[in-house]
């Protein structure tokens, strides 16, 4: 303890000294990421399969025509934080491969694409050459002729061309009110050059791109290794000086399954920057680790039990509202939580700006189902013929720990009001299938992410969706969304997806829970960083490649 | 070891007081080994009268008495949902002797059948049995649990079926061994020479001579079973929520909140490590004790 | 003893067969299948997307002919390629292999190492404290779980040394101060976990052999203790022993999966568990294989060595 207290004096004292000159940005030294997938190895490095974690593992040496501007990050004194998963506002855009872009009529979008952008060699592939417009047709056929590929992803465009070099023509079916984010900043959209037409892309070593790294190695169940490439275009200004990028020689994601592990990585600085912290272990690492840095962030999947609709005694409105009543969210946050954690902030993400809207201006019968109320609760289940309540069973995956812990919790809230939980945990493989094959319980626990304001409403509550456990069909509902997609204008969407979010709440297929907060710690000599997350699709790569490494700090504090 | 003597009785004892000799002897001879059956005997108290014993109802919560240190109302604290840790580790005793003792008790008759079976008649039935265990035993456990618990569902009764049946057959591994040593022994040649009915033999000369064996294994496997349990909670495929097992207890809150609630973790952990070598202390000591050679001598 | 090694090399192929046929059907027999798992990567998808994907992977055959397909390959030692990553089963376990039997070479010499001293010791001073203290201090490490323990390691000299294991893997051919510095902690903890066993069995062992006839005449032809130790009843009381380092091979690699874990050692354990968890059907089943001949070879050698150490059974 005393030698604790010694590290820790010792460490007040030299942190202000530290701190006191801003530094002219350093090149070089390694950059070792926990990022917020820090358990999961790359599931597929071959853009066709179409997998969600590809931008995660390849968008440092894959680009794409958009990107998040940083320049506007809160950091910089701008409004957007990079937090959500996969959703840019509009005035977080910029053009990342794409120099400019236009719509030359309602259905015609003309992207101008930057000049000088190379792709880095491949050996025995191909040398290392320009970008040119015919990548881009090439990578939008080769994702939309995937047999992996999802079916009406592409629906809206009809044919992209290569009008010249380095201009690239998109012709549109009907208007989609998330173009930008189907091909241009999301999951699948990072840019391969033609030569991997015909090669093994499934290898990481075939990873290609014009990004700031190149791929350097891949330990499965250990790191990936990226390598800085020295031919990169991007610049980054700081302090009105301009600086090639990446900083950092190396970056390293790491890959670390165990909880404990990820804490003792970062404590140790085997890990520069660890992503995703849950709020238990915090004050902890405050405490034996005050030199850290930290960002806070409502994290980006809203948690709840999902109910499903086509299912007695889960079709009854009255039933579906009572189980909301029996369960004290108010006291899950405060508690449970600690405190860490916002009531309500699904489906729509507070990040998400004018989409979002605080529980406070909805209405009334949705405020009431954030309030505990059991005597109501039971009054609702004897007016729905359940006086004696039900037993429900409730599939969770054994994968989450937060999840296996809140069960319980709505266990002994529910059998208040009579409602007997029987709780099957399920490892992740067969807990996901039971929902895509439909087989899953009454009940079902689970988080799901926001994506954006739109994607969250269409993929689990519009009829048919893969990712609609509680099976929530209204054709009524569905045909709305369908209108929103087809609407040019945002305010007019504002309201639409609005409407749409107080209506799913109302009807509550999900018993409502809390969402709550994540952190971010890095290491002082982490610098031109604030906790940004991702500027895509789960896309951390950019703000990676802007970090530089104070290396005399690192030294200073005891560190190799 | 012991300055307390007991006279002796003066005519063979009847069963009944041969057992308190026998206790008598684990006492005097084997204190530690009798330490270790107490404090496993204990444990086994609580786990059967853990319904009598328990203060507090298993899945009782209580979200205004959260991560409460242990204390006169909560004598080993609350955990992150307010319940109360003490009655969850009686209840835990109560599933660990369950799991335990049974899938053990699977493991040893499993392992006697097979061992003896193919150690003694040899040959051809040898061959098969032993070509039959090698496969089995080419199954990682673990590989094996996830692939049966993912088909039939996480549960204690297939938990107690797959660990009986795992640890049963690679047994039968070591009482062959036994076994073919033993009947190479001249007494047995003897007493095959002699015209011995085959369960005879096994009888009074296989059986006896496996025995420590036997004992030896019931005792490991019974805290391996134990402890495989714990393992598996680590990997998400232990006894479900909110069933308090040790292992889940450790494994997930008590690895969780390691800092906010030390005694999360202490509580089972100490538990766990006490009982399994409790057990394992207690077993040595009886097989000493059992051991036919040693029989009369002392 | 030459015919004796062919017959069970021999013998060896129907095991393999009968086991290869169990591990193909029962990873396919888990609920959720490689094709759900990489449809629910969308959030959106149909049925027909199903059949697109399963014929991709040639997964639409009769599960008797992807056997034959697979069993026809896997004798020309092509054990097919991940589901997912697409790079061949052969090369992950040519990477992975190695140092998860590194890790268990290591954990062995520490497990050996610790148990047979303590076996011997406690044998010949039955019932003293020596006795007590150094098999109690086995049995502990045996009642510890290895999660628990690997958690202690890994979390508690952080907070109060800041000091760790390294995590990084490097291979040991490229520094073998590095490679071993990391992977010496979970083969410690490894090994202590595994030798209760092993030096109760080498204790119980000594024990029935220092009584046995041959025992006594050794002692009686007033040979040195020591001698009578090393000479008779060390080699005698070692044959159950053999047998349960062969039996802890599999043991070995199910609590490497544990360990390598916590760890973050890139082994075979980890490669296993993240391939049933992804349904990467051809990496479980070539790393049962793999692990299936391995273990295999060594429960051979076991028996051969049965013969070595028991001149009774040699001479059969």
């Amino acid at each position: 303890m005393k030698r604790l207290m010694g590290i820790a004096v010792l460490a007040v004292l030299l942190s202000p000294n530290l701190a006191a000159v801003a530094k002219e940005p350093q090149y070089g030294s390694t950059l070792d990421v926990g990022t917020v997938n820090v358990t999961l190895s790359a599931l597929s490095w071959d853009p066709a399969d179409w997998a969600w974690k590809s931008t995660h593992d390849t968008g440092m040496v894959r680009e794409q025509l958009f990107v998040g501007d940083l320049g506007k990050s809160v950091r910089n004194g701008g409004p957007y934080p990079f937090i959500a998963d996969a959703y840019l506002p509009k005035g977080a855009i910029k053009g990342e491969l794409a120099e400019s872009w236009e719509w030359e009529d309602p259905l015609t979008l003309v992207v101008h694409l930057r000049k000088g952008v190379m792709f880095t060699e491949l050996p025995g592939v191909m040398a290392a050459r320009e970008l040119v417009a015919d990548d881009v047709v090439f990578t939008y056929e080769l994702l939309s002729t995937s047999p992996k590929k999802i079916p009406t992803y592409f629906t809206h465009i009809n044919d992209v061309v290569a009008r010249d070099e380095h201009t690239v023509v998109f012709y549109f079916n009907e208007y989609n009110a998330e173009w930008d984010y189907r091909f241009g900043y999301g999951y699948y959209s990072g840019i391969v050059p033609r030569e991997t037409a015909n090669i093994d892309r499934k290898s990481w070593r075939n990873v290609v791109g014009t990004g700031p790294f190149t791929m350097g190695r891949y330990i499965l169940g250990n790191r990936q290794t990226y390598e800085k490439n020295p031919g990169y275009w991007g610049t980054e200004t700081i302090d009105g000086q301009e600086y090639a990028l990446p900083f950092v020689d190396q970056l390293n994601y790491r890959i670390i399954k165990d909880e404990a592990t990820q804490l003792t990585a970062i404590r140790t600085g085997q890990l520069d920057i660890l992503e995703g912290i849950r709020w238990i272990a915090v004050d902890h690492l405050k405490e034996t680790t005050p030199e850290l840095k930290w960002n806070r962030w409502l994290s980006t999947g809203g948690t709840f039990m999902a109910l499903r609709v086509d299912t007695k005694p889960l079709d009854d409105i009255r039933v579906r509202r009572a189980l909301n009543l029996a369960v004290n969210q108010r006291e899950i946050v405060d508690l449970y939580y600690g405190g860490h954690a916002q009531l309500m902030a699904y489906p729509q993400h507070p990040g998400f700006g004018e989409y979002f809207q605080p529980l406070e201006e909805m209405p009334e019968s949705v405020q009431e189902l954030f309030t505990y109320n059991p005597e109501k609760a039971r009054a609702l289940l004897v007016e729905a013929g359940y006086a004696d309540g039900f037993e429900m069973e409730v599939q969770v995956c054994s994968c989450s720990p937060d999840n296996m812990d809140l069960v319980p919790l709505l266990d002994s809230y529910l059998a208040k009001v009579g409602v007997r939980l029987k709780i099957k945990p399920m490892e992740y493989a067969s807990f996901l299938s039971a929902m895509t094959t439909r087989t899953h319980t009454p009940g079902y626990l689970m988080g799901s992410g926001h994506v954006n304001p739109t994607t969250s409403l269409r993929k689990s509550f519009v009829t048919a969706q893969t990712w609609n456990p509680s099976m929530y069909s209204d054709p009524v509902f569905d045909a709305k969304m369908e209108e929103l997609y087809q609407t040019r204008d945002e305010a007019r969407r504002i309201e639409m997806v609005r409407e749409l979010t107080i209506k799913i709440l109302d009807e509550a297929p999900y018993l409502w829970l809390p969402t709550g907060f994540t952190y971010t710690a890095w290491w002082p000599w982490v610098k031109n960083y604030g906790g940004e997350l991702r500027v895509g699709a789960v896309r951390p790569g950019p703000i990676y490649a802007r970090i530089w490494i104070d290396q005399e700090m690192k030294r200073e504090m005891g560190f190799k | 070891m012991s300055d307390i003597t007991i006279p002796a009785p003066a005519q063979a004892p009847l069963i009944g007081g041969g057992r308190f000799a026998f206790t008598r002897r684990l006492i005097r001879e084997k204190p530690l080994g009798a330490a270790g059956g107490a404090i496993f005997m204990l444990f086994l108290f609580c786990g059967v009268f853990a319904d009598v014993l328990a203060p507090y109802g298993v899945n009782e919560t209580d979200m205004f008495h959260r991560l409460e240190a242990p204390s006169l109302s909560f004598l080993m604290g609350t955990d992150h949902i307010g319940r109360d840790v003490f009655s969850r580790i009686l209840y835990g005793a109560q599933l660990s002797m369950i799991v335990g003792f049974l899938a053990a008790g699977l493991a040893t008759v499993v392992s006697i059948v097979l061992g003896i079976v193919s150690g003694y008649v040899g040959g051809k039935t040898d061959m098969l049995i032993q070509r039959f265990v090698d496969a089995w035993m080419t199954f990682p456990d673990l590989v094996l649990l996830i692939v049966v618990i993912s088909i039939v569902g996480p549960g204690m009764t297939q938990i107690i079926v797959i660990l009986g049946l795992l640890y049963g057959i690679a047994g039968s591994r070591i009482i062959r061994g036994q076994v073919v040593s033993v009947r190479e022994n001249m007494y047995t040649h003897a007493a095959q020479s002699m015209g011995a009915r085959t369960i005879y033999i096994l009888w009074k000369h296989i059986l006896p001579n496996v025995m420590p064996v036997v004992i030896i294994l019931f005792t490991t496997r019974v805290g391996a079973v134990i402890l495989a349990e714990a393992g598996l909670s680590f990997l998400g495929l232990g006894v479900p929520p909110p069933t308090p097992t040790w292992g889940a207890m450790l494994s997930g809150t008590g690895r969780t909140y390691m800092y906010l609630g030390p005694w999360l973790a202490l509580a089972p952990g100490l538990c766990l490590t006490i009982v399994v070598y409790a057990i394992n202390i207690y077993g040595d000591a009886l097989r000493d004790l059992l051991d036919p050679r040693m029989r009369g001598s002392r | 003893m030459q015919a004796f090694i062919v017959r069970r090399l021999l013998a060896l192929i129907p095991t393999l067969i009968f086991t290869s046929i169990i591990v193909f059907a029962s990873i396919r027999l888990i609920p959720g299948d490689v094709i759900d798992l990489m449809l629910s990567q969308n959030d959106i998808s149909t049925g027909n997307d199903r059949a697109m994907i399963e014929e991709a992977l040639g997964l639409n055959e009769p599960i008797y002919i992807q056997y034959f397909q697979w069993i026809g390959a896997a004798v020309q030692g092509d054990l097919g390629r991940s589901l997912w990553q697409n790079t061949p089963v052969t090369e992950q376990l040519k990477e992975t292999l190695p140092i998860t039997f590194e890790l268990g070479l290591l954990a062995l010499i520490v497990a050996l190492t610790v148990a047979i001293p303590i076996g011997i010791y406690s044998a010949m001073h039955q019932d003293t404290a020596g006795d007590y203290i150094t098999r109690s201090f086995s049995l502990l490490m045996l009642a510890i779980p290895s999660f628990w323990l690997g958690t202690l390691v890994m979390v508690f000299p952080s907070v109060w040394w800041r000091w760790a294991p390294p995590l990084e893997y490097t291979p040991f051919l490229e520094d073998p101060i590095a490679n071993l510095s990391h992977m010496i902690v979970p083969a410690i903890i490894l090994g202590l976990g595994l030798s209760a066993v092993t030096m109760r069995m080498t204790r119980t062992m000594m024990l029935e052999v220092m009584r046995q006839d041959y025992i006594r005449t050794a002692r009686a032809k007033g040979l040195g203790e020591n001698l009578v130790v090393m000479r008779h009843a060390l080699r005698n009381g070692l044959i159950p022993v053999v047998t349960l380092i062969g039996l802890q091979a599999p043991l070995l690699i199910g609590g490497a999966v544990i360990l390598e874990q916590i760890f973050v050692v890139p082994g075979m354990g980890l490669l296993l568990l993240e391939a049933v968890f992804q349904r990467d059907y051809p990496i479980v089943t070539g790393v049962f294989l793999v692990v299936g001949v391995a273990i295999l070879i060594i429960n051979l050698l076991v028996d051969l060595t049965y013969g070595f150490l028991d001149p009774k059974v040699r001479q059969q």
